[in-house]
């Protein structure tokens, strides 16, 4: 009798049904959509945050003072200390290995360049253009251009050799402004003592680099002979922003403290990992980049959370007063029954079966809708999906079961109040 | 009784004996009001407010003289452009030799507002007392490990260094130098300022509008964007913005529409009213405009506190997360009322066409 007055009660009131539905499913794909963006926000964030350089800078611990004006290295490539390169790809068996992006060696050296006869003095510079590399099992692909992502080229990236190139000018980067004095341009040859450089193209970085001759470290480190030498290094890692308990010194904290300060993806844990892979280096936090965006970090997933938050309980007053409202129709049908003979009992159960099946069905619908609508955001404007984890399922599913029992609750504790007489005369 | 004391007295008693119904509807269109004047406030701000956070990232701007240093004309023009939007602050730039003969690059600026700028630095006071130098960390390592004063020479000058305090900024070639006050620099370099480190507020256009005037005006030195600050203030304000927009559009449509199905459910219940009106004679113009006036009725009365609370919502949002308030925009009120004023008619008129086509008689009957 039950299940028969419940499948009548769908099959008849169609129009209803359907509205009230919509209602569910709308407001349920409103909490889908929001949880996800919201929960991937600070992924996408850090990721474009991490677009504006490395956080992480190691140089040798035995090093003389770097003497560097305007962008431009003054420091002789004799002098001071240098990190083995071979100890680098070390850097991708800390613990936080995964969370290390990438990174990029530097060797400088001022050095001068005959073009045509004509000769100028600039600071040739040696690095990672994307140079794989392979650390155990696991091979990568590191170097400026993903680290330094600002960085623009005309023209084409030399490859990165691993020597001196046989039969051929080894290919080189000019910073912009230099081949401006100069009038460079991609495909023009230079000299360097007695070796031949080719101009692959022209670099934009908006900073010391633009006038300076980039070549691939290997090409650099023949040059300079300085094998297996790098002057210094820059990570970047994806970190968590730095709270107080970052801040502490791990020597001063209890067993267990220090293991979750180890354990955690802190700009200063990583440091500290990176400083026990490699010998002989000081690691420290470019502050400049890690403290700032760990700020705009927060704000902005701040703000999504608390969006998200007026969102879902918009959506919850939505679908809670769709429910109340169907219910509320729906008096002269409790008046009926209760003059049969049901019991209050029985009517509320009748409602609010019917509301907790409208809730699994449009919460259903509303969840895959919701996915859909997150992904599509991800994708338009980060260029990447957004993920729903299926805990989400679960957690819609609940919260629109819940608030459905709520809206009913009261609307079905109203309808039961009047005097079946009276609901039946069409009085109340 | 006259026809419009008849027709308010339809209205009112409409919303006045189904209390309840009315309620629905009020807070079905008080949540899309509030939900819609929330997201459109804080979008409305929020490339000023995030644009803001960047400000901390310190000098986006570096102004190059090559032909010597930057004249007080040039400096003045550069002050003029930047004015209350962000400070610029001229930098010399020197090598000297510390003890041991070690090589340092040694600045010469006003101290304060180069701290201020580079509000990431972590500072440790040794001496806060006026005077003294600003010392990188290295270089304090280097030279200074107990704070002790110390020799620089510079040419044949010498000046002793007594520092103030010793800051990290964790960029190698930051913490290897000394900066000076600008007129203890100049006495023992005799350089002046080549170099402006320049800070711009505001949002990315603004950025690039004082960057090419910048330009326009001092064609004799080089200013640069430091791109690397640049670009990623314009990526994350930019994606921040349309994610803003697109979810808030995403959240206020889906309950627009949820909102609307309450309504129609709600008019469609009430087809014994409309067959009863038009059984006693009113005409099918008389019932839609009834049906109408009572949802355009409803709609105003749950917009206007819609519109307060979103405003409010908007202004804790900024208070909360922002530390600073994001006020109210009351040229959003036209347009949050007129938007649910018309949702709510579409969705309660629509349906009507529907029973027009139902006899009254039908209905009436039960069928």
């Amino acid at each position: 009798m039950f299940l028969r007055l419940l499948f009548e009660s769908f099959r008849r009131q169609k129009r209803r049904k359907t509205l009230a539905l919509l209602a569910v499913a709308l407001g349920t794909s409103v909490a889908t959509a929001m949880i996800a963006v919201g929960a991937g926000i600070g992924d996408k964030v850090s990721a474009e945050l991490r677009s504006s350089g490395a956080n992480l800078q190691v140089t040798p611990i035995e090093d003389t003072l770097d003497v560097n004006i305007g962008g431009v290295d003054l420091k002789p490539a004799s002098q001071g200390a240098f990190i083995s390169e071979s100890d680098l790809p070390k850097m991708k068996g800390i613990f936080w290995r995964r969370n290390i992006l990438g990174f990029a060696p530097f060797l400088t050296d001022q050095r001068t360049f005959v073009k045509d006869g004509q000769s100028f003095q600039a600071e040739l510079i040696g690095t990672y253009f994307a140079q794989p590399l392979s650390y155990g099992n696991e091979t990568f692909t590191t170097g400026v251009r993903s680290v330094n992502p600002w960085w623009k080229v005309e023209g084409a990236w030399p490859p990165d050799y691993r020597g001196w190139p046989q039969d051929e000018p080894a290919q080189v980067l000019m910073g912009s402004k230099l081949a401006a004095q100069y009038g460079l341009s991609a495909g023009d040859h230079l000299e360097i003592g007695a070796r031949k450089l080719r101009v692959s193209g022209i670099v934009n970085t908006g900073g010391g680099e633009d006038l300076a001759v980039l070549a691939p470290l290997h090409v650099v480190q023949d040059i300079t002979g300085d094998q297996n030498r790098v002057r210094r290094v820059v990570v970047s890692a994806l970190t968590k922003p730095e709270d107080a308990f970052a801040r502490r010194d791990p020597d001063k904290l209890s067993p267990a403290d220090r293991d979750r300060w180890y354990c955690s993806p802190y700009a200063n844990s990583i440091a500290l990992q990176i400083r026990e892979a490699i010998p002989n280096v000081r690691v420290e936090q470019i502050r400049q980049v890690e403290q700032n965006q760990g700020k705009v970090l927060s704000e902005v997933s701040g703000m999504m959370l608390l969006l998200t938050l007026a969102a879902l309980l918009a959506a919850a007053l939505a679908v809670s007063a769709a429910m109340a409202a169907t219910i509320l129709e729906r008096r002269q049908e409790v008046g009926l029954m209760k003059s049969l003979g049901a019991s209050n009992t029985a009517v509320a159960t009748l409602f609010l079966t019917e509301g907790g099946l409208m809730a699994l069905a449009g919460g259903a619908v509303g969840f895959a809708v919701g996915t859909a609508m997150a992904h599509r955001i991800g994708q338009t404007i980060f260029g990447s999906t957004i993920s729903v984890h299926p805990v989400v399922l679960a957690v819609v599913i609940c919260t629109a079961l819940l608030v459905t029992f709520l809206g009913s609750a009261a609307a079905v504790r109203k309808a039961l109040r009047f005097d079946p007489a009276v609901v039946l005369r069409g009085d109340a | 009784m006259s026809r419009f004391r008849l027709f308010l007295r339809l209205l009112v008693k409409a919303a006045w004996v189904r209390k309840d119904r009315a309620l629905t509807a009020l807070v079905s269109v008080g949540v899309v009001a509030t939900m819609a004047t929330a997201a459109l406030t804080v979008y409305s701000d929020l490339e000023n407010k995030l644009s803001g956070e960047f400000r901390s990232f310190g000098a986006n701007v570096v102004i190059t003289s090559h032909r010597g240093a930057l004249t007080r004309a040039e400096i003045d023009q550069i002050r003029a452009v930047v004015a209350n939007r962000g400070v610029a602050i001229p930098v010399a730039y020197a090598i000297a030799l510390g003890p041991n003969n070690a090589k340092v690059v040694v600045g010469g600026t006003d101290l304060r507002s180069l701290r201020d700028l580079n509000a990431w630095w972590s500072i440790r006071d040794t001496n806060p007392s006026a005077g003294g130098a600003l010392i990188g960390a290295r270089a304090a390592e280097q030279f200074t490990p107990t704070g002790k004063a110390f020799d620089i020479t510079f040419g044949a000058n010498s000046l002793q260094i007594r520092p103030q305090a010793v800051y990290v900024s964790g960029l190698e070639e930051d913490d290897s130098r000394i900066y000076l006050d600008q007129a203890a620099f100049t006495a023992l370099t005799g350089v002046d300022p080549n170099y402006a480190l320049v800070r711009v507020e505001g949002r990315p256009t603004d950025i690039q509008h004082a960057i090419d005037q910048l330009s326009a005006r001092l064609p004799d030195v080089e200013v640069d964007p430091v791109r690397q600050i640049t670009e990623t203030e314009a990526a994350v304000v930019g994606k921040t913005r349309s994610l803003v927009l697109a979810s808030s559009a995403v959240v206020v449509i889906l309950i627009m529409l949820s909102m609307a199905a309450t309504f129609t459910s709600s008019v469609l219940e009430q087809r014994k009213d409309f067959a009863v009106m038009k059984a006693l004679g009113a005409s099918n113009r008389a019932v839609l405009f009834l049906f109408a006036s009572e949802a355009a009725l409803l709609a105003l009365a749950g917009a206007v506190p819609g519109f307060l609370a979103g405003s409010g919502l908007a202004y804790w949002i900024g208070r909360v997360n922002f530390h600073a308030a994001i006020l109210p925009q009351p040229a959003l009120l036209i347009p949050v009322l007129v938007g649910s004023v018309v949702l709510a008619l579409l969705a309660s008129t629509a349906p009507l066409r529907l029973l027009d086509e139902i006899r009254p008689a039908a209905i009436l009957r039960g069928e």
